[in-house]
């Protein structure tokens, strides 16, 4: 008698632990099909003229410090061993194009055998960044936790916007409107028209506004 | 001379008067305590410490790479977000790791593509031959702009650049679709069509080289 409740019991537990293996199976099975959660679609006309592939290493350096205001008096000091430092080389590119979505006769006058075609002021736009991933260098002090990864995809954010800081150091705008010129005047001329008489030409003082032709998808994650 | 004594007398009937009045006693001891906690409370609010770290990347120089003169014509545009996640099994439970990847995928014409005489004028006509839709940029992956979604456990740098890997693969499998490239064929007929048309000439005709 004693036996027969003891193979039950087993058979018992046996069975209930089959049914907790499916179940983790499942939960398994779930986790790697996350589907996607947007993707926009947009039509446009956009020809890109030049392109700017940037270089960067960020680097990042911490301590942890004790800040403390004790009777009216401010004190710091660092905490010994706390230190950690990371180098991320980092590669991104920057393109300017100029929009012809809105292009009409309005953009072309011409006289006689000539042809002006004024041309929509160069955007510009970040296309793609990408870190270099096996660069990556850093040092962590052993009473330190390693860097998360919040905290490295904050620093690439940050080296992101350093890139988009410098691009007005550039000579982008001034590339692009004359390798405007260069794809445009050949198309023009296999409409017939001699080189001499085909003018590109952009709005005056475009220089002065660098900061607004960066395009607003490039920077609209600085908040 | 008679002030003075006057005063004397005041403070020594005074203090006799508190010590033998314990009501007066338990009044000044109370008036005492009340003047040490407040001068006390005075010194020590503003009191405080914390541990602080740095968040903030050093400023560093910006190389410019390479330049390129390109004439890359851009009809159809695929912006996708991708959420990725990695797990790792393990006897003391699943480790995991899962990003939000940002992506845009460029479709169109490369100009440097084209043939020698792809636009040709007819009389009133104006014939163009495109080269085919194509996708203008291998890179389309924004990482820095890469969104934290949660992590638990220890992650390298090489399982980082899988889970990258693995978003570029899923966003241009998603993205190109023989639907988005009808679509921007399409929308690069209709377009040229406009700046053909826009240049004076009343018909024109576009087909893409095969």
């Amino acid at each position: 008698m004693k036996h027969k409740a003891t193979l039950i019991v087993i058979m018992a537990i046996t069975l209930l632990a089959s049914c907790n293996r499916n179940k983790t199976d499942e939960t398994a099975k779930q986790i790697d099909t996350i589907p996607e959660i947007v993707m926009h679609i947009q039509k446009c006309s956009r020809l890109y003229t030049a392109e700017y592939k940037f270089h960067k290493i960020i680097t990042h350096l911490d301590k942890k410090t004790i800040k403390a205001s004790l009777f009216k008096t401010d004190m710091s000091f660092d905490i010994p061993m706390s230190q950690r430092k990371i180098a991320i080389p980092m590669d991104a590119t920057v393109k300017a194009y100029i929009d012809f979505s809105n292009f009409s006769e309005k953009n072309i006058t011409k006289f006689g055998n000539k042809i002006e075609v004024t041309l929509p002021d160069p955007r510009i736009i970040m296309t793609s960044s990408r870190i270099d991933h096996e660069g990556i260098k850093k040092d962590v002090s052993l009473v330190r936790s390693n860097f998360s990864d919040e905290e490295l995809l904050s620093y690439e954010k940050q080296g992101r916007d350093q890139i988009i800081k410098s691009i007005p150091q550039t000579d982008i705008l001034e590339r692009a409107k004359m390798n405007a010129a260069n794809n445009i005047i050949p198309m023009i001329k296999l409409m017939g028209y001699d080189e001499k008489d085909i003018t590109i030409s952009f709005r005056k003082g475009l220089n002065n506004n660098i900061n607004n032709l960066i395009d607003k998808t490039t920077i609209e994650h600085e908040k | 001379m008679k002030n003075k004594n006057k005063s004397r007398l005041s403070i020594k009937s005074l203090i006799s008067n508190v010590a033998v009045n314990p009501l007066l006693q338990v009044a000044i001891i109370a008036i005492a305590a009340i003047i040490i906690l407040a001068g006390l409370y005075w010194l020590n609010k503003d009191n405080s410490i914390s541990i602080e770290e740095n968040k903030k990347i050093d400023i560093t120089p910006t190389m410019i790479k390479s330049i390129e003169n390109i004439g890359e014509w851009e009809f159809l545009q695929v912006n996708d977000e991708e959420l990725t996640d990695t797990t790792r099994h393990s006897f003391f439970g699943d480790d995991k790791l899962v990003r939000i990847y940002y992506g845009t995928l460029r479709l169109g014409i490369n100009l440097h593509e084209t043939n020698k005489d792809w636009i040709k004028v007819d009389h009133d006509t104006i014939k163009a031959i495109l080269p085919p839709i194509k996708l203008l940029d291998n890179e389309f992956i924004d990482e820095a702009r890469t969104k934290p979604f949660s992590e638990t456990g220890t992650w390298t740098d090489k399982d980082r650049k899988a889970l990258y890997n693995k978003a570029y693969n899923a966003m241009k499998a998603r993205c190109m679709a023989a639907d988005n490239i009808t679509k921007a064929k399409n929308n690069a007929t209709i377009q040229f069509n406009n700046i053909l048309h826009s240049m004076g000439f009343e018909y024109v005709k576009i087909r893409f080289d095969k």
